[in-house]
């Protein structure tokens, strides 16, 4: 009841519990990260309150993100290693006993290792940065303050949901940035198709949500806790709550099953993806870092912060190999729709669900790392690509055609774009060499055919498929390219002047409507950020290179994590080396025993102890896959490139066309299908939304006639009663007497009957 | 100072009393001044009024919180906890009096008409006004039947005054008599309930017939009991006895309703408390329970009660009737306490849950009545229509925040007071075991909403009609100031809830000579005939 008094309780405790119970505890002013955009937020509502139309909001926002990311680097670069924990206060704390299973107890506190370190990082880097693009992108919208509110609203609760130490916090930040995007994707609210994607994303979403909450339920019955520390040590140990040993129970093989429903819906995979493009209809710079960079990640975090359970000894690894499949084939579904539409905003959305089946495929081939470093690599250059695509869409009212755009890099002021967008196009084409693109999806395509059939079946048949679909995607990231920045200068604006309007641009006025379209070009803020991104999607190779022990910086990162998880893996394998499950314990550890390609001789000697498993390992040609991909994917990625310049630029005169219709009637009716998505929505429309709209009509009818009927039936009973008890009501002094005196002969009456006659 | 006098006289009884008084006296002499003042030409002399009774009342809240220990009392707690409670309500009801009885004589007085002392009536007005407080007072520390019959009426029959001359309206006059005559005939029988526990019992003393009828009641103590109960069931305005209410309430002016809202019907319950101890309590599978008869008397008094009042009070269009019927309906609330009883701890005392209830229901009626008091058409003419409340809030914020907190906390809506009042009664009838009770209470919760809500909701959401929004406020700042107190309360009281509540169960607890005199009279294991009681007596060390 003293709500007040119990809140000033857990303050007072707050500091002695942070020292007590924090295993290798850390800073406790990391706390500022989650808080400070919180506060951003806060202030922004307040701007929106108080009306202010400046660019205050965008300034709070950027300069608090900016601070959460000095903060973050700082704490990043003070970190301890292995896993630090940071308890900022006690938040859920319930108990109906003393045994084990009987007490939840969930703090507001972090669980800082390589992976929330590698997380955090760019979530709140790229936030800045894409803040400050928005800053110039959003000015002149009406809802600029309630823009930049849920954009800071959404960094907190993603850095509650990747810095959480318990799955809690992690489902609450989950839920954050659910609504978040949601709010976002709906901005333009008086659009009927973005209320309708946001209604979707939402919805969409739920299912993969119900999966998550029931994943986290289960975990809490099984283990009795939901904090990471305590959840992996019994992982470990290998022993359920109640005393049983994991093996023997069902769960540890349902859990990551739901858990991975929650990752698949939140990430976009196959059949959850539908959302994700549509969601395009947010302003640019959300699609960018919440649908391109960050939120939509957030399944690769799930699934790579549990994976110690993903990857459990002893059961069947279901969830796993459902991973590997289902992202395999979403890379190759919606990279085929992404070949054929023309909405060049809608291609990146389309290439943002098709990279994140990249990361999950990496995930079911045991590869942490490699998804890791796709998505830290994928993060940089696709929100370069959006932020470009959001450029075009700023100067040229909208459009966003690839046929009627063309010959961008000629025009002046747009050279910054082109060459960053020609940056971002070879990181997603996989150009060899020069992008870090082509090492993190290299790492990952390797690794399906290093990983033995034993333990991920077909992986190598899942391979082949992603090395076709490395091809696909070069193609129509290329195609992109070589249609809308090179070749005849042609434009046509959109005839959509979206909604934040150049009417309202101060800044703007030199293009006024009644002279004729002049596209405008991208501003300081834009240029800097979209040059920043730029280089730092270059400079991502680098990483790749600083830790050869650990295949890259991220690698050493995910060695530090509960992604690697592999110290007592270790020890469990070099106790009783003829666990046939020893491989899967290897790979999972650390790929960086197979992948190191040169030092493929020294390692093997060095990790002799995993001997058992290398005999398993797949070849490809022949050779260590992890030698010969280099080669074999850089052959895709330039096929894929070489077709598009072929059928896009080569002896292209108009925007319009290119050689590539020639194919069209080749092809039937393959290029109407994957443009129309393959029908999925219809589909979806017929096996869910129509049944589901039955039953709702039907309900309706059952509502209207019973429980209305009902409802307004008793409804009416009191005025009924009322009416009759109106006459007694009469206002006459001498039946009030009467009816005082009668109530009192009742009344005696029946207490007569109980004591006397009773 | 009370200490003091307590050694020097070997606290003989009559001493102890009057140190207990300390605030009645305080009050007694408020009324006494006023009285006089209040008849003086000099009009500044006459706004003393006020202002007199509202210090008095301030310092009778001070002298009941600082009052002594009353160890011979039935219930000793209740004493400081239902003084400085009444007197804080007080303080708010002479905020919202000012200008009720002599509006319309004191502007005639400021347009030049000579001042006659015989044709004012505010000294009289706020003379009775602290004679009921002070009977109000004098029933939470009754010990005796006649006591209780003294205090009751004297809390009662200024109020009949009051209601007379609250306007001058001919309905005012109506209300009074009415009110007048039928209080006289609930009076009538409970003081023949009274006559009849005195014949059974032989004793007028509430402990020695608390001890007699440990052991058993005879039926014409029964009887008795039920007329008594039944009887002062109309201080509470309980079905069968309710009939007034809503006529009373709709003829006198609008402040004056806050009162009579507010002052009998809290003599009833603290009467009700003090007479239901004498038979013991109903609590789960305790022997000490409330006989079957009293039991089923209180249940079905309840269950109508709140029914009545709620079902009525749907078909009113009227503000002050819709408020009429809502006094009834939490009249019945609070009897569920009474029949749940006191036992357990805090959350589970029926009668702590009375007293809290009685504390919520005080704060959230005059805060409604007080918004209605200070609406009027033209001077004098206060609001009565349910659509003057259109739109208020846009026309009047203050008064019609006031007016949504108020109706949403009678409602009983998170987290206002009423919540809390409503909460801890459904706990305690629950833990006693009376769950069809609080069905039936949840139940009327559901059909109060309706009339609450649309309290509510013509205020807030509603725009402001033509005619609405020709209301203006009435000059008198106590009025408003007594609504943004009691709005407030309903809001920041819910945060010491919890504190409140286990004053209000301290205040419920059985004091030592009452549980002194029922165990002798268990150790004596004889069916006690009514005279055999005079040893108790003396044991108690009571006077006759």
């Amino acid at each position: 009841m003293s709500l007040v008094g119990a809140i000033g309780n857990d303050v007072l405790t707050l500091a002695a519990e942070a020292a007590s119970t924090a295993s290798g505890s850390g800073p406790g002013w990391m706390a500022a990260v989650p808080l400070l955009p919180l506060l951003a937020s806060a202030l922004c509502g307040l701007c929106l309150a108080g009306r202010i139309r400046s660019k205050l909001p965008a300034a709070i926002v950027v300069l608090s993100i900016a601070a959460a990311f000095a903060v973050t680097l700082f704490g990043f670069l003070g970190r301890a290693d292995g896993a630090q924990v940071i308890t900022i206060f006690e938040w859920i704390g319930l108990s109906w006993g003393s045994g084990p299973g009987e007490t939840l107890s969930a703090d507001f506190g972090f669980y800082m290792d390589g992976l929330s370190w590698l997380w955090m990082l760019f979530v709140t880097g790229l936030g800045s940065l894409i803040a400050l693009y928005a800053s110039e992108y959003m000015s002149g919208d009406k809802g600029y303050a309630r823009f930049f509110a849920a954009f800071a609203l959404f960094v907190f609760a993603m850095a509650c949901l990747v810095m959480g130490d318990n799955l809690v916090l992690l489902y609450l930040g989950w839920e954050g940035v659910g609504l978040c995007s949601y709010l976002l994707i709906g901005y333009f609210y008086k659009r009927p198709a973005a209320v309708a994607a946001a209604k979707k994303a939402f919805i969409v979403n739920r299912i993969g949500d119900l999966g998550l909450a029931i994943g986290v339920f289960l975990t809490f019955v099984t283990f009795g806790t939901v904090e990471y520390d305590e959840l992996f040590r019994m992982i470990d140990e290998g022993v359920a709550a109640n005393g049983q040993p994991l093996e023997e129970l069902w769960q540890t093989w349902t859990i990551p099953l739901l858990l991975m429903v929650g990752a698949f819906g939140k990430s976009a995979q196959l059949p959850l993806y539908v959302w994700l493009p549509d969601a395009m209809e947010g302003p640019t710079p959300v699609s960018a870092l919440i649908h391109a960079a960050t939120m939509v990640t957030a399944g690769v975090y799930l699934v790579a912060r549990m994976f110690p359970l993903f990857v459990y000894d002893g059961v069947p690894h279901y969830a796993l190999n459902t991973i590997a499949w289902v992202g395999t084939l979403t890379a190759l579904f919606s990279a085929t729709i992404g070949m054929a539409q023309f909405d060049i905003k809608r291609i990146m959305a389309y290439s943002t669900v098709s990279q994140l089946g990249y990361m999950f495929a990496g995930l079911g081939f045991l590869t942490t790392t490699g998804a890791a470093f796709h998505v830290f690599t994928h993060a940089f250059f696709k929100a370069t690509l959006f932020l470009c695509c959001g450029a075009v869409m700023h100067g040229f009212a909208g459009q966003l055609d690839l046929r009627r755009l063309s010959g961008l890099i000629h025009m002046k002021g747009w050279l910054i774009v082109s060459l960053a967008m020609l940056v971002g196009c070879l990181n997603l084409a996989g150009f060899p060499l020069i992008t870090a693109g082509y090492f993190s999806k290299d790492m990952i395509l390797s690794q399906a055919f290093t990983t033995p059939d034993s333990i991920v079946p077909y992986s190598s048949l899942m391979g082949w498929i992603l090395l076709i679909t490395a091809g696909l995607t070069a193609y129509y990231t290329f195609r992109v390219f070589f249609r809308v920045f090179v070749g005849p200068v042609e434009y046509e604006p959109g005839d959509e002047v979206h909604d934040h309007g150049h009417d309202d641009h101060d800044t703007h006025d030199e293009h006024g409507h009644d002279h004729g379209f002049h596209p405008h070009a991208p501003g300081w803020a834009i240029n800097t950020v979209l040059a920043v991104l730029a280089i730092a999607s270059f400079a991502a190779i680098g990483t790749y290179f600083v830790d050869k022990d650990h295949h890259g910086w991220v690698g050493g990162l995910l060695h530090d994590s509960s992604a690697a998880y592999h110290a007592p893996a270790h020890e469990h394998h070099a106790a009783a080396p003829e666990l046939k499950h020893g491989g899967v314990m290897l790979t999972a550890a650390d790929d960086h025993g197979h992948a190191a390609d040169e030092h493929a001789a020294s390692h093997e000697a060095g990790h002799d102890d995993h001997g058992g498993a290398h005999a398993e390992a797949g070849t490809l040609f022949g050779q260590d896959p992890h030698a010969v991909m280099y080669y074999v994917s850089a052959a895709f990625g330039i096929v894929g490139i070489f077709i598009a310049w072929l059928l896009h630029y080569a002896g292209r005169k108009t925007a319009a066309k290119s050689k590539a219709d020639l194919l069209l009637p080749f092809l039937g009716p393959i290029p109407t299908w994957a443009q129309n998505k393959w029908y999925v929505d219809e589909l979806y429309d017929i096996l869910f939304r129509g049944p589901l709209w039955l039953i709702s009509h039907l309900f309706h009818i059952i509502d209207r006639l019973l429980v209305d009927g009902i409802v307004d039936g008793v409804g009416g009973i009191p005025r009924a009663l009322a009416r009759s008890l109106r006459v007694g009501q009469s206002g006459i002094l001498q039946n009030y007497a009467v009816g005082m005196a009668g109530g009192l002969g009742v009344l005696l009456l029946i207490a007569w009957i109980l004591t006397v006659a009773g | 100072m009370t200490d003091g006098f307590g050694l020097l006289l070997g606290a003989h009884p009559m001493i102890e009393k009057l140190q207990l008084s300390v605030p009645e006296i305080i009050l007694f002499v408020a009324a006494v001044i006023v009285m006089v003042i209040g008849l003086s030409p000099r009009v500044q002399l006459r706004q003393l009024c006020g202002w007199v009774a509202g210090i008095a009342l301030l310092a009778a809240a001070f002298a009941a919180l600082l009052s002594p220990d009353s160890p011979n009392a039935l219930l000793p707690d209740l004493i400081p906890f239902g003084k400085t409670l009444i007197a804080v309500i007080g303080v708010l009801l002479v905020m919202l009096v000012g200008g009720a009885a002599d509006r319309e004589y004191e502007a005639a007085v400021a347009r030049g008409r000579v001042f006659d002392g015989i044709r004012s009536t505010r000294g009289e007005f706020y003379a009775f006004f602290l004679f009921s407080m002070m009977g109000l007072m004098l029933c939470t520390s009754a010990d005796d039947l006649i006591w209780i019959f003294l205090a009751l009426e004297l809390t009662s029959l200024p109020t009949y005054v009051m209601v007379s001359i609250s306007t001058s309206r001919s309905k005012s006059q109506e209300a009074g008599v009415k009110y007048f005559f039928l209080g006289a005939f609930g009076a009538a029988m409970f003081l023949y309930g009274f006559a009849l526990l005195y014949g059974a019992t032989g004793s007028t003393l509430l402990v020695d017939i608390a001890a007699s009828f440990d052991s058993g009641i005879n039926p014409m103590g029964m009887l008795g009991l039920i007329m008594a109960l039944v009887g002062v069931s109309f201080k509470i305005a309980a079905v069968p006895m309710h009939f007034y209410t809503p006529d009373v309430y709709e003829g006198a002016a609008t402040s004056v309703s806050a009162f009579l809202a507010f002052v009998p019907k809290a003599a009833g319950f603290f009467v009700l408390i003090l007479l239901l101890a004498t038979v013991g309590w109903t609590h789960g599978a305790d022997e000490n329970a409330l006989p079957d008869a009293v039991r089923v008397t209180l249940w079905l008094m309840a269950a109508a009660t709140m029914t009545v009042g709620n079902v009525m009070a749907l078909l009113q269009t009227n503000v002050k009737r819709i408020l009429a019927y809502s006094s009834i309906a939490h009249s019945g609330y609070m009897l569920v306490g009474l029949l749940a009883g006191p036992g357990g701890g805090a959350a589970t005392n029926g009668l702590g849950a009375v007293l809290f209830y009685l504390m919520c229901y005080g704060f959230m009626n005059l805060g409604a009545f007080a918004v209605l008091a200070c609406l009027e058409r033209r001077p004098g003419m206060e609001v009565e229509d349910v659509d003057d409340l259109r739109g208020l809030c846009r026309r009047q914020p203050l008064l019609g925040g006031v007016m949504v907190l108020c109706s949403l906390s009678m409602l009983g809506l998170p987290p206002l007071l009423g919540l809390w009042g409503k909460l801890y009664l459904f706990t305690s009838a629950i833990s006693a075991g009376e769950i069809a009770i609080v069905v039936i209470m949840g139940i009327n919760s559901a059909i109060a909403a309706f009339y609450y809500l649309r309290l509510m909701a013509y205020p807030m959401l509603e725009d402001p009609t033509e005619r609405s929004a020709e209301l203006k406020v009435t000059p008198f700042a106590g009025r408003i100031i007594a609504g943004a107190i009691s709005a407030a309360s309903v809001v920041l009281l819910v945060i010491p809830a919890d504190a409140l509540l286990q004053r209000c169960n301290d205040a419920a607890q059985l004091g030592d000579v009452a549980r002194r005199a029922i165990a002798e009279a268990e150790r004596n294991e004889q069916p006690p005939a009514p005279v055999a009681s005079d040893d108790r007596v003396a044991d108690a060390d009571r006077p006759r």
